[in-house]
């Protein structure tokens, strides 16, 4: 019976699993004058920091850019009040970890800024689930979706 | 030993003391404290914490809440103004906080305080707090500000706010369609409870910029228990970060 309830919970996990998403547009400005969403662009690198602030925040990764020159990128995330009730804290990345980075790219020539990115491992695994109702879990399964929500 | 100085004779004097005070009370007509209590009996509760984030209501951006059947009808001056505005100048970029009619569209919790003379909107996005005053006063002369000045009542089951007195804002509209507001902007907010929801129709006039007034209507569902707001702490820095990845409007 004990089995049979923690195969469930962790079948609940896999489905409900919250995504590690960068939400670029969250009740402050339009993603679309700043970043060009017909175009998407793929970086794997290492973090170097983490702004977790309102009202948005961001992440920086060292990568390469078109050109193969390492390069720091800066990916937009939301505002750290909305993420941090997905369980989101300022300690979910760090400098040093190694991230794949898919979002659309900035507007502006010679920029490298990222939004509406998806966040994970470079192998493509999830980098952490965050939270499932109430519960903060503590496994690393989660589905990697795309979604507008912002809670 | 004097009669007076009895603890038993002492105890008497103060609920004796104590119950000419209260009968002095309730003869004498309507002191604060009564007042406050008969009004709260009578007024609807909305009291709480609210959830207006992205699994309450669609998120807002150019067309939500202002879609393509309530999206207000600008007048010529709009239009124009709406054509010249470089959005990397908007205020919000320098943290200025959103205002109405944007501000209770914003996908964040926010918290209704009802006091007797007033009712408190605490909105965790921006820190912002609004007070509603319920006394009857009237707007200070040339007092003109972000969030205006708001006064409401009750018409039966709904609070009415009606909020003036705003700031010339060139994004008083929301924050991604290039819509100004003026000094004569009003805006009329008229909150109710459905069941658990918290609703409010919001209606916006300005005829500096709008040939007619425009509404949207949208809800609340309650926080999760013992929820209390996050605060905001606009950072300035990461505010503008990305104003630098637009394309300038001007050059």
């Amino acid at each position: 019976m004990k089995l049979l309830f923690w195969i469930s919970s962790v079948a609940a996990v896999v489905v409900m699993g919250l995504v590690v998403t960068g939400f670029p547009a969250e009740a402050h400005h339009s993603s679309a004058p700043f970043y060009d969403d017909a175009q998407e662009v793929e970086v794997v690198g290492t973090v170097t920091g983490f702004n977790f602030r309102n009202p948005h925040s961001f992440l920086y990764i060292e990568g390469e850019n078109d050109d193969g020159e390492m390069v720091e990128w800066e990916v937009e995330l939301g505002a750290a009040v909305s993420m941090s009730r997905r369980g989101w804290t300022r300690e979910t990345i760090k400098a040093g970890d190694p991230i794949r980075v898919v979002g659309n790219p900035s507007r502006a020539p010679g920029t490298h800024g990222l939004c509406c990115a998806e966040l994970t491992q470079p192998d493509g695994s999830p980098i952490q689930l965050v939270r499932v109702g109430n519960d903060e879990v503590p496994l690393r399964l989660v589905a990697v979706i795309r979604t507008t929500a912002e809670e | 030993m004097r009669e007076t100085d009895s603890p038993l004779f002492s105890r008497s004097l103060v609920c004796l003391v104590s119950a000419v005070a209260l009968l002095s009370v309730s003869i004498g007509g309507s002191p604060v404290g009564v007042t406050a209590q008969t009004a709260e009996a009578d007024v609807p509760d909305l009291v709480g914490v609210w959830n207006g984030g992205g699994r309450v209501r669609p998120v807002n951006g150019p067309n939500m809440p202002w879609t393509s059947d309530n999206f207000p009808m600008l007048n010529g001056r709009g239009v124009a103004f709406q054509g010249v505005f470089d959005e990397a100048i908007a205020p919000k970029y320098d943290c200025v906080p959103s205002s109405l009619p944007a501000l209770p569209y914003d996908p964040y919790f926010m918290e209704v305080v009802q006091w007797p003379d007033r009712v408190m909107f605490r909105y965790e996005k921006d820190d912002v707090l609004r007070s509603v005053w319920l006394d009857g006063r009237e707007p200070p002369l040339n007092e003109y500000t972000v969030q205006g000045f708001s006064v409401g009542h009750y018409e039966g089951d709904a609070l009415v706010v009606e909020t003036t007195q705003f700031v010339f804002d060139i994004t008083g509209f929301d924050d991604y369609n290039g819509i100004p507001s003026s000094q004569l902007k009003k805006v009329t907010e008229r909150y109710w409870r459905e069941g658990e929801e918290l609703r409010m129709t919001l209606t916006v006039e300005d005829p500096l910029f709008l040939r007619e007034p425009a509404s949207y209507t949208t809800r609340w569902l309650p926080a999760p228990e013992g929820y209390k707001l996050n605060t905001y702490e606009c950072d300035a820095e990461d505010a503008r970060r990305a104003v630098k990845y637009m394309i300038p409007k001007y050059r």
